[in-house]
């Protein structure tokens, strides 16, 4: 395995070979085996894994989903039907359950997609970096086209007159839910990050929500909500709300669900800002303090640049999470009323149910594309800034 | 001596054989496994796990009553057999599903048992689902245990208050709803419900729509199908009848709870067993839960009739809605065409074809005994078993129902309205050909449900599900659906 | 204690200042606490006290019945213990492989240089592929993977010198946490068919493998970033020292990772017990795990809300107990390293 190739290169930060070794010859050459083996040894195992668990399902799911299934006597059979359920979804019948209902133009949406044009002109005209002009071009034109089509998507969907679809569904879940997480945990952590009394009690407490089972929280949540039988129904009924239900509301459903979402998720943002905080050394802020600065200017100018990494990374694995939200949904409204609070994993899951498995394969997919799209974006215009020195 | 002892060892001998029932050819199935599927109960499981020690002790053979989610149950049985795992013997499912459980071979046919089988007491058990429900393309593959079909319970209390009576069509049932609408029904203060209705999606409205719809679809019986037309296979949701149907149907919303779209039957018949809703449209549960003091706040106030009907059926030549007579509505009652409509299909058992031979004749010994009157005539009246009446003799007999606790007028009166519903010469089948869930539970439950949701007009409801229906016939092959829609409805041709 | 008060706002808080931040954390704690009082409160409920309408204090609004807790415990006795077993195996089992495999891993990417030849790479993951598809297609495993490890072999041993483009350490793991994208919906029919192959369903070994697979990307990437907060010099001395590299991972870079160890741990414990979608797919009666037993308390009759009550507080119990005693080492552990991203 070894012949033929350059020698081990020196793991990062050691010395460039041992000085004064007391092992002699064979003695070293095994220990210098051993590292050879050891290296292999320390990756293979998780390697191995993931190819057969990942990589191969992920291949198998293309293949299904360029089929349909059915039953012939004996069994069932995947028949071959090329790109019809990446079609059906993106075109045919199914695009008003994924996309959404596109609206019809109006003034708004002509304003709207006016700007989205601009943008992306000024995102093409921007100077490439010096010796990649083609690449970054492409890059940067792939960018447009991906980010544009978001843009005028969400445009035609959420502007009165369309309505959007299970695509739109799942990033507003994302979007929204995440920065409210965010806002809320970095909120909690502040306030725990004081020297007061009971932080450790407040600390354990708010560290509950995120270890029940998400299917629990659903059905917890959904006799909360219940306007007949949940514990807020005289109140909801004593503010003169009784004709009005949130279940029959497309928004007020979307909203039920990312409080849901909210209450079991903000625990996750909650922990690691606050150790975040409180480790940042404490002689800058005293420093800070020394120097005069208030609160606010504190936070900005030194903790803030302090977490930023913490919080690029956390949003990061938030966003990836968030994206297949499906237990929420399911439980609170069955992806009620009509499509309204169905999210991507929701649509392969009925699918799935009711044995498409095609169509519940080309949802999946879409969905990886998306998330894939939207965790490479992020990490370009977000996570670069924030974690370039300052 | 000896002579005497070996005598009484005989008598006593044939005893033990009489007393053990079921007639069936092999001996005491002593060693034998049999490992049941169904869903995580207490329904339907409770009785299986309850009485098999007592078949065992019967003659030997071990139940394992294995159950899953119920929501899992179909898939679980499909993949179980589909991929000859096969760790399943026997199934207590629902006959909706034998479609795609009977056409690939997967149960086993029990017409030549069933036959034989004199402690069955076949007869007793309703036409409808001997005949229909349990049978696929001529054979016998189910047991019956329970006879699922849905009914209107109204609150007798309330009717006779307001000097009205129990509905007959469904324009009966939206003026009750109306009149009752927004009173306080159950003494609480706070305002209630004409009518609640499970609109639910993913859950059971695709079930409750048909119960609206089968009465104007379909008046010349069972074998006339409700689904689609026996000659061309084009579906009946694009007729005006339909349209009707879908008014009806949304109507009922008025006078409903405000989130009834997020009602499932769970919250339904909660809400009915606790004194919120004037009417509601459900299956035989609500009979045995409301006489249950652990759920029940209207004990003794409840009443069940067959489900409404109508005055005008759709003739399927012109696609048109008529007036009930002789000829449109040969079963009409009072000039109102009632089309009760067994949702589901009733639970029933069934046999992995692929278990071993001594295995099958001790599964279908258990089936057989927990379906025979003297098992399933007290299992129907414990609510918690969420067996419902589905035998002749379970609802002439009034002592097992007082016994349970139903005053004498309530139990008369349910018993009347099961009564009518399993007599009923046009019950609606449900539908049990390949994919049907594509037809019913994505095109039809979801266009429903955006109809509800006020996302479409009734008009484009109705387009869209025929439109829906017709890509999923097309896809699967015109004939082939013909055919199999005929066979479930034993329609020769 | 030295350690716990750095990184404090070292600013004494006007009473105004401290009333507010109790107000704010005391509203939320009712925000956390609430449902899980609605939860316990429910599972002593008789139905009709559900359905009916809220009420709220035991002994107060209403008289609290063990019924559910009765139907649990005793009559579904080991119809609740075997879930509970099957949850506690699998989680535990499942967290300890993919602390142990994720974690070389991630050391495994920060200290040595991997420099595996695209062709390489692609020619494996191609063998890997037809052993999948062999074996999807029921040819016997035992056959599959010789004859695909063997066609590896033979591709690698004839071609390798061709291969000039290699893979760094970046790019390997950033493939690893990429994984964690993967939407579990996208491959649940293929894991299914693949443990059906080999006659795996419905049994603990099934789960304990696709969560260890399903949460290693989570593991690599959380010890990685805390690795690189080790200080070096301890190591380098050892190595130094002639220590293989065995040596050195065990006995010195371990134990001074025991905070970012446990939180970690706790983390992907928390993920395999609650896990759903793929229990679900995975398991029948005999390996069914907690979360699908609440699940299926929504049966026909619509959720049975007082067993299923019960059935999330046993379940939360353990865990709820480990995060307290961990909860030092969660702030502690998790972060370090991300911090610097």
């Amino acid at each position: 395995m070894t012949t033929g190739r350059p020698r081990e290169a020196p793991a990062v930060g050691a010395r460039a070979s041992p000085s004064g070794s007391v092992l002699t010859g064979p003695a070293r050459a095994l220990t210098a085996r051993l590292g050879q083996q050891a290296k292999l040894l320390f990756l293979w195992p998780a390697v191995l894994m993931l190819v057969f668990l990942s990589i191969f399902p992920l291949f198998v799911s293309v293949y299904v989903s360029l089929t349909r299934l059915e039953f012939v006597p004996g069994g069932f059979a995947l028949r071959w039907v090329g790109l019809a359920n990446y079609r059906k979804l993106l075109f045919g019948i199914e695009q008003e359950h994924f996309l959404g209902l596109l609206a019809g133009p109006s003034p708004v949406q002509q304003v709207a997609l006016g700007v989205i044009a601009i943008g992306l002109v000024v995102v093409l005209a921007r100077a490439p970096r010096p010796g990649r002009a083609l690449s970054g071009l492409l890059g940067r034109s792939l960018w447009a086209v991906a980010g544009g089509a978001v843009a005028w998507l969400l445009a035609r969907t959420l502007l009165p007159g369309g309505r959007p679809g299970t695509l739109v569904t799942t990033l507003t879940y994302v979007g929204v839910g995440v920065a409210v997480q965010y806002g809320l945990g970095l909120g909690l952590a502040v306030l725990c990050a004081q020297q007061i009394a009971g932080r450790r009690f407040f600390r354990v407490v708010f560290l509950l929500p995120m270890m029940i089972t998400p299917v629990g929280i659903a059905y917890t949540f959904r006799i909360l909500m219940d306007l007949g039988k949940g514990p807020f129904a005289p109140a909801w009924r004593g503010l003169g709300l009784a004709e009005v239900s949130w279940a029959s509301d497309p928004w007020g459903a979307r909203i039920a669900v990312m409080i849901g979402d909210v209450w079991q998720w903000t625990p996750f943002m909650f922990v690691v800002l606050l150790a975040a905080l409180e480790s940042q050394p404490p002689e800058l802020l005293e420093a800070a303090t020394v120097d005069g600065a208030d609160r606010w200017q504190t936070f900005w100018q030194i903790t803030w640049p302090q977490i930023a990494p913490v919080t690029a990374t956390l949003v990061l694995i938030r966003i990836i999470e968030a994206f297949k939200i499906v237990d929420l949904p399911n439980v609170l409204t069955s992806g009620g009323p009509g499509t309204a609070t169905e999210s991507l994993t929701l649509h392969a899951f009925i699918a799935w149910r009711t044995l498409d498995l095609g169509g519940s394969a080309a949802v999946a997919y879409l969905l990886l594309l998306v998330v894939t799209f939207a965790v490479v974006a992020y990490l370009r215009l977000v996570r670069r800034r924030l974690t370039e020195p300052t | 001596m000896k002579r005497r002892l070996s005598l009484r060892m005989a008598v006593l001998w044939a005893a033990g054989t009489l007393v053990a029932g079921p007639a069936w050819a092999a001996g005491p199935f002593e060693g034998v496994s049999v490992n049941i599927l169904t869903f995580t109960g207490p329904q339907i499981a409770e009785p299986l796990q309850r009485r098999a020690p007592d078949f065992e002790k019967l003659t030997g053979a071990k139940i394992n009553v294995i159950t899953v989610p119920f929501s899992d149950l179909y898939q679980k049985m499909l993949t179980d057999m589909a991929t000859r795992t096969n760790s399943y013997h026997a199934f207590v499912f629902a006959p909706q599903w034998l479609a795609d459980f009977a056409t690939p071979g997967y149960l086993e046919a029990l017409t030549s048992r069933v036959a034989a089988d004199k402690a069955l007491q076949w007869q007793d058990i309703a036409p409808f689902f001997r005949n229909f429900s349990a049978v696929y393309a001529g054979r016998n593959y189910t047991v019956p245990v329970d006879g699922d079909f849905q009914m209107v319970y109204y609150r007798t209390d309330l009717l006779a208050q307001a000097g009205l009576r129990p509905p007959e069509t469904w324009d009966d049932y939206l003026k009750i709803a109306a009149a009752l609408d927004k009173k306080d029904l159950n003494g609480d203060g706070t305002p209630d419900f004409g009518s609640c209705i499970a609109k639910k999606r993913n859950a059971q409205s695709y079930w409750m729509v048909w119960s609206v719809a089968g009465s104007f679809l379909q008046s010349q019986g069972t074998r006339q199908g409700s689904f689609f037309d026996l000659d061309t296979m084009k579906p009946l949701v694009g007729s005006e009848a339909f349209a009707e149907a879908l008014r009806v149907y949304v109507a009922t919303g008025k006078y409903g709870p405000p989130d009834e779209l997020n009602w499932d039957v769970g919250d339904s018949r909660s809400a009915f067993v606790t004194g919120r809703c004037a009417l509601t449209v459900d299956w035989g549960d609500i009979g045995t839960l409301a006489i249950d003091p652990k759920t029940s706040k209207v004990m003794d106030k409840v009443g069940a009739v067959i489900l409404p009907g109508t005055h005008r059926v759709l003739d399927r030549k012109t696609g048109k809605l008529v007036p009930c007579d002789r000829t449109t509505c040969p079963y009409g009652v009072h000039g109102v065409n009632h089309a009760p409509y067994a949702a589901f299909g009733g639970w029933s058992g069934g046999i992995n074809a692929a278990a071993p031979p001594r295995v099958k004749d001790a599964a279908y010994a258990f089936l057989s005994y927990m379906s025979q009157p003297a098992q399933s005539n007290v299992d129907v009246t414990i609510g918690i078993t969420g067996f419902n009446p589905y035998r002749t003799s379970q609802f002439k007999s009034l002592d097992l129902w007082l016994k349970a606790g139903m005053s004498r007028a309530a139990a008369q009166n349910y018993l009347g309205a099961i009564e009518a519903s399993l007599n009923s010469p046009n019950m609606v089948l449900d539908l049990r050909i390949p994919q049907n869930q594509r037809y019913q539970q994505v095109v039809l439950d979801t266009a429903v449900a955006k109809l509800l949701a006020r996302q479409t007009t009734i008009d484009q409801a109705v387009t869209e599900i025929s439109e829906g229906w017709e890509a999923i016939t097309n896809e699967l092959g015109r004939d082939k659906q013909l055919k199999a829609y005929r066979e479930t409805l034993n329609v020769q041709r | 204690m030295g350690r716990r008060r750095r990184g404090r706002i070292a600013r004494g808080l006007s009473p105004w200042a401290a009333a507010l931040s109790y107000v704010l954390l005391g509203s939320w704690t009712a925000v956390v606490v609430f449902p899980l009082y609605w939860i316990l409160v429910t599972s002593f409920k008789l139905p009709v006290q559900v359905y009916a309408g809220p009420v709220y204090v035991p002994f107060v609004d209403f008289w609290p019945s063990l019924h559910a807790w009765r139907y649990i415990f005793v009559d579904l006795r080991n119809d609740t213990l075997r879930p509970y077993v099957n949850t506690v195996v699998v989680a535990l089992t499942s967290s300890v492989l993919a602390l142990v495999l994720g974690t070389a891993a991630g050391y495994g990417l920060l200290r040595f240089r991997y420099r595996p030849r695209l062709g390489v790479v692609l020619q494996f993951v191609g063998s890997a592929l037809l052993v999948g598809v062999a074996v999807g297609l029921n040819v016997p495993w035992e056959i599959a993977v010789p004859a695909g490890g063997g066609l590896f072999l033979v591709l690698w041993s004839t071609t390798r010198r061709r291969f000039h483009r290699s893979m760094a350490n970046e790019d390997i793991a950033l493939w690893m946490i990429s994984q964690r994208i993967l939407p579990p919906v996208a491959v649940v029919i293929p894991i299914y068919v693949l443990f059906q192959r080999l006659g795996l369903l419905d049994t603990w070994v099934a789960l304990i493998v696709t969560y260890t697979a399903v949460n290693l990307p989570i593991v690599v990437w959380l010890m990685r970033d805390y690795f690189r907060n080790i200080s070096l010099e301890l190591e380098e001395s050892a190595a130094i020292d002639g220590a293989s590299p065995f040596r050195i991972f065990w006995s010195i870079v371990l134990p001074l990772s025991a905070p970012g160890l446990a939180a970690t741990f706790l983390l992907v414990l928390v993920f395999s017990w609650n896990e759903y979608l793929l229990a679900l797919i995975l398991t029948g009666a005999n390996a069914q795990t907690l979360p699908l037993t609440i699940a299926a308390q929504n049966a026909t009759r619509g959720p049975q809300w007082w067993y299923m009550s019960v059935l999330i507080l046993i379940m939360i119990a353990p865990v709820i107990g480990m995060a307290i005693a961990l909860e030092r080492f969660i702030a502690r552990g998790l972060l370090v390293g991300a911090l610097k991203g």
